[in-house]
């Protein structure tokens, strides 16, 4: 296994940039999700690595090795592919072996080898078929299978759980997460499921635009989010997002709305004194707001929308200025749409944002 | 209600019926007259079945030693030389071509595209003088490869068109995955698309070979040497010298159209596929 490590590289394709200057480094051993939005260029970066298509700008350097010029099969690489990409005129067996077959390993050692990954996969019963007459689950196996058969330099994963039902994939998950561990391998991992990238990546690398948004640990992302963007993608439901003004009077910052002010902590006044302009986002996840039936000081009114329960927890969204606010409540605790509100946030946790440049304000 | 749409049904049914008659009375009666004597052929009223069932008109047509089944044969090879270089050339060219037009996007590609079908808006007999006239400078005319080479101009762009709607149906990914796997973008075309693409060559080929073992217009017009002539001329040669000999003509037109058909049977699975594959997006 090799660090991975991308240096200002670009993809354009004509006038559109599909990647603009994105930098970061897999250590050896690390994973690595790659998240975004659909058309994010996360795929894109990922082929770019692999070097199935040509860079515009940039260097890529697996171990100490810059593979800027290299054909994919110069770059040592293992890929699993969003549709598996099973050779479906082959038998499993020979699809497990082609990796080795295109190496020249010898005949025994290629036997060796499929046996030993089939065993490990738990698909020596299908080696014979053909990956049509196998399920979405067993098809996945093999694709996984192909990829661990040799031991590349790293593995790049193409959102390689997006095909499978439901509960396959939280199997799957866990399944991956613990590949991981055991064969400490370096694993660049694409997805637009910010829970697959946060449950099993060291690392996520959030993309937005072609661009690299945030590059961190799960923890540090969901809970220092760089922007607005990482600050909604990240988190199931989302983070709420308020756009409010800033009114300073004297010594007290506070945040105000529609008919209410906010007063803030020592510690936010002076993040919010950063921003640009008295345009200000609130951000909190839902963890963090408390609802009363009740005005108390410090509180924000609103309007309950909808009650959505799920069983552990019931999501009540509110209508705050506008926006919708997202607050979570024990499932016994009786609230009804269409009725006041005072939301209550937790100013420890709670974020702030600039209204200008949608970046967090952090304490200076 | 179910008894409109078994209305509709029967209709059907009737209708799929006439369409059948249509098509295979002509060959049953083709086929029939082939193994009546040249008396029985004759006759009227005509005898619906033979009477006395002959195989002396193939015989006579399958017999080298015979003048007749000597033209014949000579007729045979000569369709099957021309079809044969057409289709061989015709798949060298275009499985690269459609390839190309399927993967990779380079300037002039849609324009390209588009120019290669233009051919297909116009009926073949347009092209008749000025390929005649191509040809004569060429001094191609009264050779075969004045007819491979029209039939490639004709067979090609369907051949290129069938064939990419098949690799657009192999997905990418499989070379992709063949080329990290340590394959050569050439050798991920030949290990992993090739025999992948193996139906559609067959399609593509059938299309091509049918097309030059029937052609007639311009074999009548670019050979004038007797022993060149291919199948359709040859026979038609058959009908003004042997004008009464029904029999004999029959088992000819018969013979001919054996190698179309059983072409089309072996290969017809392949066949649908391809129509099929093209049009209809997994």
């Amino acid at each position: 296994m090799a660090k991975v490590a991308l240096e200002n590289v670009v993809k354009t394709y004509g006038p559109v940039t599909a990647v603009g200057d994105v930098s970061f480094t897999v250590q050896d051993g690390e994973f690595v999700a790659l998240v975004g939005p659909s058309g994010c260029g996360k795929t894109t970066t990922l082929n770019l690595i692999a070097g199935l298509i040509p860079m515009s700008g940039g260097n890529i350097r697996i171990g100490d090795k810059l593979v800027n010029d290299l054909d994919p099969k110069d770059r040592d690489i293992a890929m699993v592919f969003q549709n598996y990409a099973l050779y479906p005129n082959k038998t499993v067996a020979k699809n497990l072996a082609f990796p080795l077959q295109m190496r020249r390993l010898s005949k025994d050692e290629i036997l060796r080898k499929v046996t030993e990954t089939a065993r490990v996969l738990d698909i020596t019963h299908l080696l014979e078929r053909k990956p049509r007459e196998l399920s979405g689950g067993q098809q996945q196996r093999v694709a996984l299978g192909r990829a661990l058969v040799r031991d590349p330099r790293a593995f790049l994963m193409d959102e390689p759980l997006s095909n499978l039902d439901a509960k396959l994939r939280v199997q799957m998950r866990t399944e991956l997460k613990r590949f991981h561990q055991d064969l400490k391998a370096t694993i660049i991992y694409v997805t637009h499921d910010q829970l697959e990238a946060v449950t099993m990546a060291d690392k996520m690398a959030v993309m937005n635009g072609g661009t690299l948004q945030q590059y961190d640990s799960p923890k540090n992302v969901f809970d220092h989010p760089v922007n607005t963007f990482v600050a909604s993608f990240v988190g199931s439901p989302a983070m709420s997002l308020v756009p409010l003004r800033r009114v300073v009077d004297g010594d007290t910052v506070a945040l105000a709305g529609n008919g209410w002010q906010m007063p803030l902590s020592p510690a936010n006044a002076r993040k919010a004194l950063g921003a640009k302009s008295d345009k200000l986002i609130l951000g909190a996840r839902h963890s963090t707001i408390a609802l009363h039936d009740t005005p108390h000081a410090g509180t924000v009114p609103g309007r309950v929308y909808t009650v959505e329960p799920t069983g552990d927890v019931t999501f009540v969204q509110v209508h705050v200025d506008g926006a919708i606010v997202i607050a979570s409540l024990a499932p016994d605790v009786p609230v009804r749409s269409d009725t006041n509100v005072w939301l209550g946030f937790d100013q420890t946790r709670m974020h702030l944002f600039d209204g200008e440049t949608q970046m967090a304000l952090t304490q200076t | 209600m179910s008894g409109r749409v078994d209305g509709w049904r029967w209709a059907g049914r009737v209708f799929l019926v006439l369409i059948l008659l249509f098509t295979a009375v002509p060959m049953v009666w083709m086929l029939l007259t082939s193994i009546k004597s040249q008396f029985a052929a004759m006759q009227y009223p005509p005898q619906w079945w033979p009477k006395e069932p002959t195989l002396q008109n193939y015989t006579k047509l399958l017999d080298p030693t015979n003048p007749v089944g000597n033209d014949f044969l000579r007729y045979m090879w000569n369709s099957f030389y021309v079809s044969l270089a057409t289709t061989v050339l015709g798949v060298a060219v275009a499985v690269p071509a459609a390839y190309a037009f399927s993967r990779f996007r380079f300037p002039g590609r849609t324009f390209l595209f588009f120019a290669v079908l233009l051919r297909n808006m116009f009926p073949a007999v347009v092209f008749l003088m000025p390929l005649f006239i191509l040809m004569r400078w060429l001094g191609l005319v009264g050779t075969h490869g004045s007819l491979i080479l029209t039939y490639l101009t004709f067979g090609l762009p369907l051949s290129i068109w069938l064939l990419k709607g098949f690799y657009d149906n192999i997905p990418i990914q499989l070379e992709q995955a063949a080329r990290i796997d340590g394959a050569t973008r050439f050798q991920a075309f030949l290990l992993i698309v090739m025999p992948l693409s193996v139906p559609g060559i067959l399609a593509t080929s059938i299309f091509s070979f049918i097309g030059a073992w029937n052609e007639y217009v311009y074999a009548a017009t670019f050979l004038n040497r007797q022993d060149q002539l291919t199948l359709p001329v040859g026979i038609q040669r058959f009908f003004a010298e042997f004008a009464t000999d029904w029999p004999g003509l029959m088992a000819a037109t018969f013979l001919m159209s054996v190698p179309v058909v059983v072409l089309f049977l072996v290969l017809q699975r392949y066949f649908v596929r391809a129509l099929t594959e093209g049009a209809v997006k997994s």
